[in-house]
């Protein structure tokens, strides 16, 4: 799929912007500070509704303004669809993300963070993987919703503690199982995905050869059953009435990733840990296409700094398989295809 | 709010804390019934305390009532082997709105909720089971709670509880609104909608 022109108004940095950019790779240069990352994450929120830099909606508009609005055209093969989004404040000062998506708009994203995927705490992985999982399968972010629903009450009752606490925990439990392993299963089902590909891409990438192993470490094993975690909340029920919090189910669970046999979050170098978070992201690229029928978009903030030149041509012959590529970069690239855009202030001009 | 004086800064205040009502609407009412008639306010304000003084809850069903038991505990014509279990009257009513269901009602006054402290025990449930015991001969419990996690929670707890007596319990299906289209719906309703299918005979 392709952006055809998008439109923005009071998003960040830019005050109005008009834009069709170029149906394949486009590479967006500037100096800092002058809205390269912004006009990235626009692009994911017109198609995604949400932000890949943050949770706080708030951080999004210009300074001052009550509203946002991006609007934008989507093409696949058999057709084009108009998505208009808009950010309004609401009476609490909150704000609220308007305007219906489109089924097969999808957007990969990597930025200088990922690399935490790597060597952050579990829950970075967690987010990760629940990412790839939402966009193979869209109940999947519904699902998450339910289960930190069901999470928050059951560790109230577990907080709360008290005589009867053992049996008020038995409706939730049983909630608590069946969503947990539904999520479980996805996000198996979406490591699967990614191990094909990335065994394939990270060699690739990194210009030799290269082992990797993507495991989903599930704290009730490889069992698939919804009463596999039902047993094991019982189990450890008393030291989970001790803690006040539930200690077990997939908001613990972790994914490994080794490299050549060695756990890539200790023994993986800076440079590998980088080129390895970003195989990551473009192992996602052939099963969301398979999963939507089109190939999302791509966005790769400053995919290419602190990498070897040999690197960062395969990067550049990788990322040829997406139809459409945006690329961040402070320097101008030696490439000759697609289109150069020159960023400056809030503004934007062919280069 | 200081440069309001003081009755209308009080009427603000009490509107704000109903559900839904922030402080620009609250303001907006405020000012909207400052400019009616005296005798429409003051309708207004009887009918607000004669609900407080007049409506009781069923002592049966607990369902808010102007007389109890309430006019469908009453009703000999209705089914007293069915009891439909529902959080809130509001619930009650919408059922009623069907026209289908001839059984009767148990209001619970609310479902479980551990984040605003609302157990068992604060709800309707002792009384349910009563009801049962009474061997008025119930023969199916329908759970009608909310498809959410606290209805859901409520209508589990309450299996568990009324099997063991040896009455058939159900609980309301899920699935696609009538008149609705597939592809619009979430995702979620159509993979509940598809676990709950069943053979067209």
């Amino acid at each position: 799929m392709q952006i055809g022109w998008i439109q923005l108004r009071d998003f960040r940095n830019y005050r109005t912007l008009s834009w069709s950019p170029s149906p394949k790779l486009n590479v967006l240069t500037g100096p800092n500070a002058q809205g390269k990352t912004n006009l990235l994450e626009a692009l994911g929120f017109l198609l995604t509704g949400r932000s890949f830099r943050t949770s706080h909606l708030a951080e999004v508009p210009f300074w001052g303004t009550a509203a946002v609005a991006v609007t934008g055209e989507l093409h696949r093969l058999d057709g084009t669809v108009t998505v208009r989004r808009a950010l309004e404040r609401l009476e609490n000062g909150a704000w609220r993300s308007e305007g219906a998506g489109c089924s097969w708009a999808r957007a990969v994203a990597f930025g200088w963070h990922d690399v935490e995927i790597l060597n952050g705490v579990p829950a970075l992985r967690r987010n990760f993987l629940d990412g790839v999982a939402a966009r193979l399968y869209p109940s999947h972010r519904a699902a998450l919703v339910r289960f930190r629903q069901i999470l928050a009450r059951r560790n109230s009752v577990l907080q709360r503690g008290g005589a009867d606490a053992a049996a008020q925990l038995g409706p939730w439990d049983e909630q608590f199982a069946a969503v947990g392993m539904e999520l479980v299963d996805r996000r198996r089902r979406a490591t699967a995905a990614l191990q094909t590909e990335i065994s394939r891409i990270y060699p690739c990438l990194a210009g030799e050869c290269h082992k990797i192993e993507l495991s989903y470490r599930c704290s009730v094993g490889e069992a698939a059953e919804p009463a596999a975690l039902f047993a094991a909340l019982e189990r450890h029920r008393r030291e989970e009435l001790r803690r006040g919090q539930t200690i077990v189910g997939p908001h613990r669970d972790d994914v490994l990733v080794e490299l050549d046999g060695a756990d890539a979050r200790v023994f993986g170098s800076r440079g590998q840990q980088r080129l390895l978070a970003l195989a990551l992201r473009l192992a996602e690229l052939l099963p969301i296409t398979e999963a939507t029928g089109t190939s999302p978009v791509l966005l790769l903030d400053d995919a290419l700094s602190e990498l070897d030149p040999s690197v960062r041509d395969n990067v550049l012959r990788e990322i040829e398989a997406a139809e459409q590529v945006f690329l961040t970069t402070p320097e101008p690239l030696p490439v000759a295809a697609g289109g150069r855009w020159a960023i400056h202030a809030g503004g934007l001009a062919a280069a | 709010m200081a440069h309001y004086p003081e009755p209308v800064a009080r009427l603000i205040e009490a509107l704000q804390r109903l559900p839904g009502i922030g402080p620009k609407t609250a303001q907006r009412l405020t000012f909207f019934l400052l400019k009616r008639p005296a005798e429409e306010v003051r309708e207004l304000s009887e009918a607000l305390v004669a609900v407080k003084d007049r409506i009781v809850y069923c002592q049966t069903c607990f369902n808010v009532t102007d007389e109890d038991p309430c006019r469908i505990c009453r009703d000999p014509g209705r089914d007293a082997r069915l009891i439909c279990v529902v959080e809130e009257p509001n619930d009650l009513l919408a059922m009623e709105r069907t026209g289908e269901f001839r059984g009767r009602y148990h209001v619970l006054l609310g479902a479980l909720s551990p984040l605003d402290g609302i157990g068992p025990e604060d709800l309707k449930v002792r009384e349910l089971l009563a009801r049962l015991d009474a061997g008025a001969g119930t023969a199916e419990v329908i759970l009608a709670t909310n498809p959410n996690v606290e209805g859901e929670a409520t209508a589990l707890y309450l299996a568990k509880l009324l099997r063991p007596l040896g009455v058939k319990v159900t609980r309301i299906a899920r699935g696609l609104p009538v008149g609705g289209d597939l592809e619009y719906a979430d995702q979620v309703t159509l993979s509940k909608a598809l676990e709950g299918r069943r053979e067209i005979s």
